[in-house]
């Protein structure tokens, strides 16, 4: 069956498509975990840069000091874990995001956000298990 | 002259006043303190995108890397552009974010920063000025961490010191601070390899 997971055509999604999407709350300069759009929203530079939750493999908040840590781990190629057919692995040249981490001295809002994307993440997985047992 | 209120400087937490003149542009605190100017000469190139806060006004500068004021309303782009093309000459460059939420694509150096290009549109940018250290992690992955202030007090953060421009300290302005990226960049050839390398290590 080599063959058939070669040939998994990658299925596209996308976060949003006009900037007058994001939530509001973004203007804060804080990580937002938008559910309607299964999409995290994390402040880079400035900007509010959307991340996909389809591109997200986990999430985990620790504890340093007077800061809190919140490192979000990326599907990306060559880490050993299944689920090729969920990225275009076809453009061998492609960059990959391959993890990110924000400190905040607001422990239980990155709590909370680590708690949210995993959530979003089980439901994400359970969804395209059902849709699979459809497809059967 | 133009003039606007409620922009902030290299996201600085609050916000000041932003004036463009023929000889330079100028930002001061609303809180008072000192003001930060630019001469007109020095602007190489700007552009004008949506920020978290706002619309935002990015200035390449010649001496002074990557400039950042946000906090424009969408409608007074035609103002900001109007004026530096008459007072500088300079072109505003409507630029457009990637949206889609993809973590693939493809990272390219440019002048004074590092864009990951998402379908050829920019997803963020990273201005070299905010790096602290990169190095190889491991096969084919790449560790940018960011410069930060020790406590979360030298800049915005707190209020009291951060209306002064802070160099090399964006990203410490944010209330959810990045302190690390790392990459994935395949390479297969040996010697394509260690070009990589060898532009990561410019970066730092």
């Amino acid at each position: 069956n080599q063959n058939g997971v070669a040939q998994k055509k990658f299925k596209t999604f996308s976060s949003y498509k006009r900037d007058d999407q994001f939530p509001s709350r973004v203007k804060d300069l804080i990580v937002v975990v938008d559910v309607k759009a299964s999409t995290i929203v994390l402040p880079i530079m400035g900007r509010p840069v959307p991340f996909h939750i389809n591109t997200i493999k986990n999430a985990s908040k620790s504890d340093e000091g007077d800061f809190a840590y919140l490192r979000i781990n990326f599907l990306s190629p060559g880490q050993g874990v299944g689920r090729k057919d969920d990225q275009p692995f076809q453009d061998p040249s492609a960059h990959f995001v391959r993890s990110l981490t924000l400190r905040s001295k607001d422990a239980d809002r990155m709590q909370d956000i680590a708690q949210q994307i995993t959530d979003l993440r089980k439901n994400a997985v359970r969804r395209e298990q059902e849709k699979k047992q459809l497809e059967d | 002259m133009e003039s606007f209120e409620g922009i902030h400087l290299d996201l600085s937490k609050h916000p000041g006043k932003c004036r463009i003149a023929e000889s330079g542009l100028g930002w001061k605190p609303s809180s008072g303190g000192d003001t930060f100017t630019l001469d007109g000469s020095d602007i190489d190139g700007a552009q004008w995108s949506r920020a978290a806060r706002g619309y935002e006004l990015k200035i390449f500068s010649r001496k002074s890397g990557v400039i950042q004021l946000d906090g424009f309303d969408q409608e007074e782009f035609d103002r900001v552009s109007k004026v530096f093309k008459l007072f500088y000459g300079i072109n505003l460059e409507s630029k457009e974010h990637a949206l889609r939420g993809w973590n693939w694509g493809r990272g390219e150096f440019g002048k004074a920063e590092l864009a990951f290009n998402v379908q050829n549109r920019p997803a963020f940018e990273i201005p070299y000025s905010e790096i602290s250290n990169t190095n190889l992690a491991g096969k084919n992955e790449v560790a940018v961490e960011f410069s930060l202030p020790g406590g979360g007090s030298e800049t915005g953060t707190n209020g009291h010191l951060g209306e002064a421009r802070s160099k090399g300290r964006k990203a410490g302005a944010a209330r959810d601070q990045l302190v690390e990226m790392r990459l994935y960049v395949p390479g297969t050839a040996t010697k394509k390899e260690q070009d990589e390398e060898g532009e990561d290590k410019s970066v730092e």
